[in-house]
């Protein structure tokens, strides 16, 4: 199969990866500029922010690709 | 020929509510292609599960199961498991509700309703709390906070593991609702991009524009066949996106 080891469901889940890294840093950015706004502590919490967005996105990421490389070898285990 | 002004006209909301009093009922263009839809909807799952002796009736049932089939089989079952069928009527519904509302953008007159954050929103909010709740049927409320942290992790690491793991879900929950959001929005963007070349040709010479109209209306075709094939993948790719986060939450241990 051409999709092989990956299955269909692990390709779609590859395609969010980007919109999920893209959505952690920004979620953090905003929480930043949020808590300077209440704060006045610009722009401190922001870059704090983004940096904790970062370190999450990189976990997304760290997370996603050691489950699909425990199911590749699995998939190879079974072969 | 404001440009802006007939893009925004066709893609934003329209409030066409009605006051009352110090009352307004705030009916808009959006709800009111949803009301539509469900009503479409409702008499088609009518229609599909109506038992009769016709030759319609016995093709229209052979349809509804294929559907359901497809939907077990298909999506569920593979990224779920068999716990995941007790959730399947949420999917079948799911499925052909964004597929309807996609498609309902098609039609002259009509929105689509999923290029308003507000409605993606919604369905990814439902989705979000399926998610929670298959947690908590699967392992009890403690079991579903514990599947927060992954096995093995030192205890000193339990408070920054465990916000991260929350706040994961909620992107997961986000993003749901973004991608389908931005796709059906750019989708309508660039069909009414393509249609508004010809007019913006066609204010520097007539001429032009009426030469451009061939080109403008073989891609808006080609376009309009894809936002065809979109509306069919991000409905299978929300309701796929949906189970296999129910999946990874049910088979956290």
């Amino acid at each position: 199969m051409a999709l092989s080891p990956f299955s269909m469901q692990d390709h779609i889940t590859i395609t969010t990866l980007g919109l999920e890294f893209a959505m952690a840093v920004a979620l953090g950015t905003g929480a930043g500029f949020w808590i300077d706004r209440k704060l006045g502590t610009t722009p401190w919490a922001m870059i704090g922010g983004l940096l904790l967005g970062f370190a999450l996105a990189m976990y997304i990421v760290i997370k996603e690709a050691n489950r699909l490389k425990k199911e590749e070898n699995s998939a190879k285990d079974k072969k | 020929m404001d440009i802006s002004h007939t893009i925004a006209h066709h893609i934003l909301d329209h409030d066409l509510g009605v006051t009352l009093g110090s009352f307004h009922l705030p009916i808009t263009a959006h709800t009111l292609t949803m009301l539509g839809v469900s009503i479409v909807l409702f008499v088609v799952a009518v229609l599909l599960s109506v038992r009769g002796k016709s030759l319609i009736a016995r093709l229209l049932n052979t349809l509804g199961e294929e559907y359901v089939a497809f939907m077990r089989d298909g999506i569920v079952v593979p990224a779920v498991g068999k716990e995941g069928i007790a959730f399947l009527p949420y999917f079948c519904t799911l499925f052909l509700f964004i597929l309807f509302s996609n498609l309902a953008g098609l039609i002259p007159q009509m929105k689509t309703i999923t290029s308003n954050i507000s409605v993606t929103g919604g369905l990814a909010l439902c989705s979000g709390g399926l998610i929670v709740y298959a947690g908590i049927k699967t392992h009890g409320l403690w079991g579903f906070i514990k599947s927060f942290v992954p096995g093995g992790t030192p205890w000193w690491l339990i408070p920054l593991m465990f916000p991260l793991e929350v706040i994961s879900l909620i992107i997961r929950v986000c993003v749901l609702a973004i991608r389908l959001f931005a796709n059906m929005l750019s989708g309508h963007m660039v069909l009414l991009s393509l249609l508004l070349i010809i007019f913006i040709i066609g204010q520097m010479s007539k001429m032009a524009g009426v030469g451009a109209a061939f080109p403008a209306m073989g891609l808006e075709i080609f376009m309009t066949f894809l936002e065809l094939l979109v509306a069919f993948l991000q409905a299978y790719v929300f309701t796929l996106l949906t189970s296999i986060y129910v999946g990874l939450v049910v088979h956290s241990h």
